[in-house]
């Protein structure tokens, strides 16, 4: 009985951390505080639903073409619309309340696009739902996949971040931009590729997602707002803290909607989220700034 | 070579840096002199490409900087430490370094670089993995600078290096900055220590107000009176 949830809790969870990390990467490189973030997962959902039902490609080689193509599709959006912003922006601080208003608008011409498109029924499909037996509880196999799938791009993620060169510059930028651009480092490009990077992060967690849970064109902004509680509550710019901070979401989730009510979910997130901010302001992995 | 000529500064209305001219040839330590606020500060990051000048003719070995992006003047070969050191604190002392070494024209003697900047800050060798800002602030001036010296510079400038430093490790700095000058590297550097900057220095110059008001060899401005009353506590 209690491993169901458990099982179900640790792949939401997953799903969160990596949906997070991209968000962390978005605004811990690219100083950009997207808050259309969700629509990317959810257009990438529907992208996946597309190619399932109308050519049948399965979403695991989905995740192939889907990816790279939301990589690109937020470059451009960098490039175009927000590097104007970066220009101008007298200070990073500055640069982060435009990009709130600027994403902000992109929310709704993104969801716009798809209600127009989709309307606002709830979509699924039906993918490799096949009960599978795993420490004595019931899990789908769609599930268990999406797991391990999240498993392994956010480890990618983490060996690229911490084990390459490239990798090392992006964090450099997140730590000290000014002092990145003397070690050769060109920022303005780093921020690009950052911010198509989470992008492209959010965009696997839009087509994991849509492998076992119903979608719709309005769901962006609840994505949105849980990969913003996950990045606050494990620090910014920590992917560990994305990690643990997601798992906690995933589990608590979970386990309130099966053992509570399921209409409690939402509120239970949030007395978690209140309490981490109350008890570590910095969240649970962050450092202190003066 | 570093030659920069004509270089002014604004910040708004307000004038930092007017007109400047000079020049720091390859094995040399030039040092620059002058108050706090008399735009030293400015001048740095304006040849590094930190701050936007105007009407400069700024060129490194013959190719012009003026126009370029901060981290294209350090792929042609111009470091900056810069004041408060600027080093990654929540990286590791060996990705600090690692990262000086991120410019293309560095990459092929990464190792090289790297022996060289260890043999020149032994200390360093046993903190590669701690994070740069749990080190004493010298420590933080050696990762600063050896990062600086990984981007394989032919023109070094460095920004206060011994500000806040303890005496004895104000020495071992100085004394570092003259391995440096040897190796073939010319050193741009803005000091408030002027007695002992000028006792490495080869040349100098004295800024005031954002102007240059004087140049001369470091013996001829030790011998300065207006300098000695300035800056070396001289009656």
């Amino acid at each position: 009985m209690f491993t169901e949830p458990l099982l179900s809790g640790i792949t939401l969870g997953g799903i969160y951390a990596l949906i997070a990390m991209g968000l962390t990467l978005q605004y811990g490189v690219a100083r950009i505080m997207n808050l259309s973030y969700g629509e990317s997962l959810v257009a990438a959902a529907f992208a996946a639903l597309w190619l399932f039902t109308s050519v049948s490609v399965n979403p695991l080689i989905g995740l192939f073409v889907i990816v790279p193509l939301a990589g690109i599709i937020n470059w451009l959006i960098y490039r175009i619309l927000l590097v104007p912003l970066v220009k101008r922006a007298p200070s990073r601080d500055a640069l982060e309340v435009d990009s709130i208003l600027a994403t902000f608008g992109l929310l709704f011409v993104a969801q716009g696009v798809m209600l127009a498109i989709f309307g606002g029924n709830y979509f699924s499909y039906d993918f490799l739902s096949i009960p599978v037996k795993i420490f004595g509880a019931t899990i789908s196999a769609s599930r268990l996949l999406a797991l391990g799938f999240a498993v392994v791009i956010g480890l990618a993620l983490y060996l690229g971040l911490t084990r390459t060169r490239a990798g090392t510059a992006i964090r450099a930028v997140a730590v000290d931009p000014v002092s990145a651009q003397l070690v050769a480092i060109d920022v303005r490009a780093t921020a690009a590729f950052a911010y198509a990077l989470g992008g492209a992060l959010v965009a696997a967690g839009g087509v994991l997602v849509s492998m076992f849970l119903t979608f719709n064109a309005n769901l962006g902004v609840v994505f949105t707002m849980k990969a913003l509680i996950v990045v606050i509550m494990g620090g910014v710019g920590n992917l560990l803290g994305c990690l643990v901070a997601g798992l906690i979401l995933g589990l608590t989730e979970t386990f309130v909607a099966t053992y509570v009510d399921p209409g409690l979910t939402l509120a239970a997130t949030y007395i978690i989220f209140i309490l981490v901010l109350l008890l570590r302001p910095q969240g649970l992995f962050g450092t202190r700034r003066s | 070579m570093l030659e920069v000529s004509g270089l002014s500064v604004a910040y708004g209305k307000h004038r930092a840096l007017d007109d400047v001219t000079l020049s720091v040839a390859q094995r040399e330590i030039v040092v620059i002199l002058g108050a706090n606020s008399s735009g030293k500060t400015s001048l740095l990051k304006a040849i590094a490409g930190v701050v936007p000048k105007s009407g400069a003719r700024v060129s490194l070995n013959g190719r012009d900087l003026e126009k370029m992006r901060a981290n294209d003047i350090v792929e042609a070969g111009l470091a900056l430490v810069p004041e408060g050191r600027g080093i990654f604190g929540e990286l590791t002392v060996r990705e600090n370094l690692l990262l000086g070494a991120y410019a293309k024209r560095a990459r092929a003697k990464e190792k090289e670089n790297l022996e060289r900047a260890i043999s020149l800050f032994p200390k360093l060798a046993q903190r590669m993995g701690q994070a740069a800002n749990t080190m004493s602030g010298g420590e933080q001036q050696m990762v600063a600078i050896g990062r600086a010296l990984m981007s394989a510079p032919d023109i070094l400038l460095l920004d206060e290096p011994s500000l806040g430093l303890a005496p004895v490790v104000c020495g071992e700095l100085f004394a570092s900055l003259g391995k440096i000058r040897d190796a073939g590297i010319g050193v741009l550097l803005v000091e408030q220590n002027a007695k002992r900057s000028l006792q490495i220095a080869d040349r100098g110059y004295l800024i005031e107000t954002g102007r240059i008001t004087g140049e001369g060899s470091a013996a001829q401005l030790r011998e300065d009176p207006a300098v000695q009353r300035a800056y070396l506590g001289v009656a």
